[in-house]
C-alpha cells in the first residue's frame, strides 16, 4: 500500500509532461533554437561582396531545392533556398558545401537550419539540425 | 522543193546532237525503186502527185516518174531552168493551133485514116505539116527532126529498090550461068559415056576431057554471082536495121526529153514506114521496160505510146490541179505541183502557157524559200522565224510548225552546250568548255548566248586579277561579313583555286551558320523568352564578336535582360577570378531567371562539381581578392575575341 496520496501522481504527471514540452518548444518559439547565438547568414551580403563575410561563422534556416554535386570522400554541394522571415520578399538559391562524413540524408524540400562558416567563398556547412 | 525543206528540216534535225527527227531525203537513185504497186498510168500519176513523194530531187537533178528516174542535169542547172521558166513571159504562140497540127498530123499517120489508096498522100501531108508545126516558137524545130528522120527512110527506101532491081538482075544473070553449065555438064556426061561403049582395041574418036575447063570457068561465074546477090542481099538487111535503129533512137530520145507529142508522132510515123516485121523495139527496150516491172514485159511501139500519153494526160493533171489549189489559196501546195508538172512536162503546151501574173507569184515564193533555205544553210536561225512568218503570209498552208519545232530544238540544242561549257568553265575543264561551247556554236553560230559567254571570259579573267589578293586580304583581316557577303563573286573567280575555295567555303558556312544563331536569337526575344535569346548571343558571340550584325542584335537584345546579363557577367568574372562558389551563387541566380537557359544549366553543374571536389582546399588555400563591389552592378562585356 503506498503511502504518496494518489492525487499527487495525478496532478505531478500532467505538470511534468507540461513542462517537458514547454522546454522542448520555446526554444523553437524564440527562433534561435540551437544556433540561436549564432549572427543570421546574410545571403545579400554574401552575393554582393562575399569577402567581408569570410572566416565568420552564421545560422541559417533554409530548404534543400536540389543537390548539385556529390563527390565521394569530399562532400556535397546543394542548392538551397534560405527560409525569409518575410514571405513576401524572393530568395535567391545559394550554394552550400556539406562535407563528406556525416550520416544526414538530404531531400527536396527538407528544411534544416545549420552553422555556415564561410570559408573564403564558399559557405561550409558545420552543423545542422532538422526542423 | 520539197527536198529543199527535207534538206532544211533534215540539218536542223542533225545539229540536235545527232537526233535524226526529220525524213532523210530520199535516194535518187533509191528513193521509190522497187516500189512498183502500180505499173498503170493511175498508179504513176498517183505517185507522181503524191505530196509525199520526192518526185523531184533538186539536190540530184533528177526526178521520179512511174519509178524510173529521169535525169534533168546538173542540179544548179535544174533550179536555174526552173526559176527561168517562171521569171520567163509566157510564150505568145497560138498554143492550140499548134497542138492541132500535131493532133492533125496523127490522125493522118492512125491506123483509123490510113488505109491502101491514101497511104502515100497521108504520108505526104503528115509531112508536110512538120514544116507548118515547127514555125512554132515552143516546137523549137523538133518537128524538122521528125521531117528529116521520115525523108531519110525515104531515101533508103529508093536504095532499097534499087538494090532489089540489081539483085534480080544477078539473079537472072545466074540463072543463065546455071544453064550454061548444066549443058556443058550434059555433053562432058554423054562423051564419056560414048568412050566407055567402044570395043577394046578400036581406036577412041575424040578426048575424054573435052569442054572440062570451060565448066570450070562457068561454075567460077555462077559462084561469082552467087556472092554478089548474097551481098546484096547483106546490104539491104543492114540499111533497113540502120534506118529501124535510127528512127527507133530518135523516139526513144523525144520521150526520154519529156517531148511527148513528138515521141508520139515519130511513133505513128514509124509504125506508117516500117512494115510489120519491123514494129519489133530493138533500141530503148531497156528504158522502156523500167517502166513496166514486169518480168516477161516485152516492149512495143504501143508502150512507148503509152508512156507518153500518159505523161501528157498526168501533166495536164497537175497544171488543173495547180489552178485549183491557187484558187484556193493553198500557193504553197500549187507551187510545189507546179514544180513536179514542170519537170514532168515541161515543154507541154500546157506548162508553157501557164500565166504570167501566175508565175511570178509561185517566182516570189520561190524566192523566199530559198532565202529560207540559205538561212538553214547559214544556220541563221534567229531569222528563221521572221521568214517563215513571210512565206506563212504568202503561202497560208506552208508548213511552217515543223521547221519552227526543229529551230526551237536546235537553238535549245545550243543553249544546253553553252550552259554546259559555262559549268566546264566554272569547274575549271577547260578542254569540256572549249568542246561544248564549238558544239553550242557549230549549231548556232550567232547565238548571242556564245558573244556573251565569251565577254564574260575575257570579263572572268579581268576579275580574276582583282579578286584574288580582295579575298586574301579580308581573310587575313577576318572580315568573314565582306567576305560572306560577295561570296558569288569570290566562287567564280576562284572557282580554279581550290585551297582558296575550301577557305572560302569554310568562311561562307562559319557566317551562314552565324546567321542561324542570330536569326534563330531574334526569334526568341521576338517571342517574348529575351533570356534564351541571350543565351544564343552569349555563345555565339565568344568567337564572332566582331560581326556587326550580331553586335547590333546583341544590342538590340541587351536592354530586355540587363539583370541577366548582369549576372552572367558576374558569374563569368567571379570565376576567372577563382571564387567559383560566388560564381556559382550568381549562375544559380541567373537560372532562377531563366530556368530553361542550358547555359546556366551547364555552368551550374560544372561548377558545382568543381567545388565539390575543390572544397577542401580551398578551405585551406590562399585567399583570392574579392571581387570589388561597384564591378558587380556592371552589365559584363563579352570577351573579346
Amino acid at each position: 500500500m503506498s503511502k504518496i496520496n494518489p492525487l499527487y501522481f495525478a496532478l505531478g504527471i500532467p505538470v511534468v509532461v507540461i513542462v517537458i514540452l514547454v522546454a522542448l518548444v520555446a526554444p523553437r518559439m524564440g527562433g534561435g533554437g540551437k544556433f540561436a547565438d549564432l549572427t543570421p547568414f546574410s545571403a545579400e551580403t554574401y552575393r554582393k561582396d562575399w569577402a567581408t563575410l569570410q572566416g565568420n561563422s552564421y545560422r541559417l534556416e533554409c530548404q534543400v531545392d536540389r543537390q548539385l554535386s556529390y563527390v565521394e570522400g569530399r562532400g556535397r554541394v546543394l542548392a538551397v533556398k534560405p527560409i525569409d522571415k518575410d514571405p513576401s520578399r524572393a530568395t535567391v538559391r545559394i550554394p552550400i558545401f556539406i562535407p563528406a562524413g556525416t550520416s544526414d540524408s538530404f531531400e527536396v524540400g527538407q528544411r534544416f537550419k545549420c552553422k555556415l562558416r564561410v570559408t573564403r567563398d564558399l559557405l561550409v556547412v558545420e552543423a545542422l539540425e532538422r526542423f | 522543193m520539197r527536198h529543199i525543206f527535207l534538206s532544211c528540216l533534215g540539218w536542223c534535225a542533225l545539229t540536235v546532237l545527232g537526233f535524226a527527227q526529220a525524213p532523210p531525203p530520199a535516194s535518187a537513185q533509191g528513193g521509190t525503186a522497187g516500189d512498183y504497186k502500180s505499173s498503170t498510168a493511175e498508179g504513176g500519176a498517183d505517185r507522181v502527185f503524191n505530196v509525199n513523194s520526192d518526185s523531184v530531187d533538186m539536190e540530184n537533178g533528177t526526178m521520179q516518174w512511174k519509178g524510173t528516174t529521169m535525169n534533168l542535169g546538173n542540179s544548179r542547172a535544174v533550179r536555174a531552168r526552173f526559176e527561168r521558166y517562171l521569171a520567163a513571159p509566157t510564150d505568145s504562140g497560138d498554143m492550140k493551133r499548134y497542138v492541132a497540127v500535131l493532133d492533125q498530123i496523127q490522125f493522118l499517120l492512125s491506123a483509123q485514116s490510113i488505109n491502101q489508096e491514101n497511104y502515100y498522100r497521108n504520108q505526104q501531108e503528115a509531112f508536110n505539116l512538120l514544116f507548118k508545126a515547127a514555125e512554132f516558137d515552143i516546137d523549137a524545130n523538133n518537128s524538122l527532126t521528125i521531117a528529116s528522120q521520115v525523108q531519110k527512110v525515104w531515101v533508103m527506101k529508093q536504095e532499097f529498090k534499087q538494090i532489089e532491081v540489081t539483085k534480080a538482075q544477078l539473079e537472072t544473070l545466074r540463072k543463065v550461068q546455071e544453064g550454061i553449065i548444066i549443058n556443058r555438064a550434059d555433053v562432058i556426061e554423054e562423051a564419056n559415056a560414048a568412050n566407055e561403049q567402044a570395043p577394046k582395041g578400036a581406036t577412041k574418036l575424040g578426048k575424054a576431057s573435052t569442054g572440062a575447063t570451060e565448066l570450070g570457068y562457068k561454075v567460077k561465074d555462077e559462084a561469082r554471082t552467087q556472092a554478089q546477090i548474097l551481098a546484096k542481099d547483106a546490104e539491104l538487111l543492114a540499111l533497113g536495121l540502120k534506118a529501124k535503129i535510127e528512127f527507133q533512137s530518135q523516139m526513144v530520145s523525144f520521150l526520154m526529153a519529156r517531148r511527148y507529142r513528138h515521141s508520139l508522132i515519130t511513133s505513128s510515123f514509124y509504125r506508117v514506114l516500117f512494115k510489120g516485121g519491123s514494129q519489133n523495139i530493138v533500141v530503148g527496150a531497156k528504158e522502156v521496160k523500167e517502166f513496166f516491172p514486169i518480168s516477161d514485159f516485152v516492149p512495143t511501139l504501143e508502150s512507148f505510146d503509152m508512156l507518153s500519153r500518159e505523161a501528157i494526160k498526168d501533166v495536164s493533171k497537175g497544171m488543173q490541179t495547180v489552178d485549183d489549189l491557187v484558187k484556193q489559196g493553198e500557193l504553197y501546195a500549187a507551187f510545189e505541183r507546179l514544180q513536179e508538172t514542170y519537170f514532168l512536162g515541161e515543154f507541154e503546151p500546157v506548162v508553157m502557157a501557164y500565166p504570167q501574173e501566175k508565175k511570178r507569184e509561185m517566182l516570189a515564193l520561190w524566192r523566199d524559200l530559198r532565202e529560207l533555205q540559205r538561212l538553214g544553210d547559214e544556220r541563221d536561225l534567229g531569222n528563221v522565224e521572221g521568214y517563215v512568218n513571210k512565206i506563212r503570209g504568202r503561202a497560208r498552208d506552208f508548213p511552217g510548225a515543223p521547221i519552227l519545232s526543229k529551230v526551237s530544238n536546235a537553238m535549245n540544242a545550243s543553249n544546253m552546250s553553252l550552259l554546259s561549257a559555262k559549268g566546264a568553265v566554272l569547274s575549271g575543264d577547260n578542254a569540256k568548255a572549249e568542246a561544248a561551247l564549238e558544239r553550242a556554236a557549230k549549231i548556232w553560230p550567232q547565238n548571242p548566248g556564245v558573244k556573251d559567254f565569251a565577254t564574260q571570259v575575257v570579263s572572268r579573267q579581268d576579275t580574276l586579277a582583282q579578286k584574288i589578293p580582295e579575298f586574301d586580304r579580308l581573310l587575313a583581316e577576318s572580315k568573314w561579313r565582306d567576305i560572306f557577303n560577295k561570296k558569288l563573286e569570290y566562287a567564280l573567280a576562284l572557282a580554279q583555286d581550290k585551297e582558296r575555295s575550301e577557305k572560302l567555303r569554310k568562311v561562307v558556312n562559319r557566317v551562314g551558320e552565324l546567321d542561324a544563331n542570330i536569326q534563330k536569337a531574334s526569334v526568341l526575344a521576338t517571342q517574348n523568352n529575351p533570356y534564351l535569346a541571350w543565351d544564343v548571343i552569349v555563345e555565339v558571340y565568344k568567337t564572332e564578336s566582331d560581326d556587326l550584325v550580331l553586335a547590333k542584335t546583341r544590342s538590340d537584345i541587351a536592354p530586355l535582360v540587363a539583370n541577366y546579363a548582369q549576372l552572367i557577367g558576374q558569374a563569368e568574372k567571379l570565376e576567372r577570378d577563382g571564387a567559383e562558389a560566388a560564381a556559382l551563387t550568381a549562375w544559380l541566380a541567373a537560372q532562377d531567371l531563366n530556368p530553361a537557359s542550358l547555359t546556366c544549366d551547364a555552368s551550374v553543374k560544372r561548377l558545382a562539381k568543381s567545388v565539390a571536389e575543390s572544397a577542401v582546399i580551398r578551405a585551406t588555400g590562399a585567399v583570392p581578392a574579392p571581387p570589388a563591389a561597384a564591378d558587380a552592378e556592371e552589365v559584363p562585356v563579352p570577351p573579346s575575341k
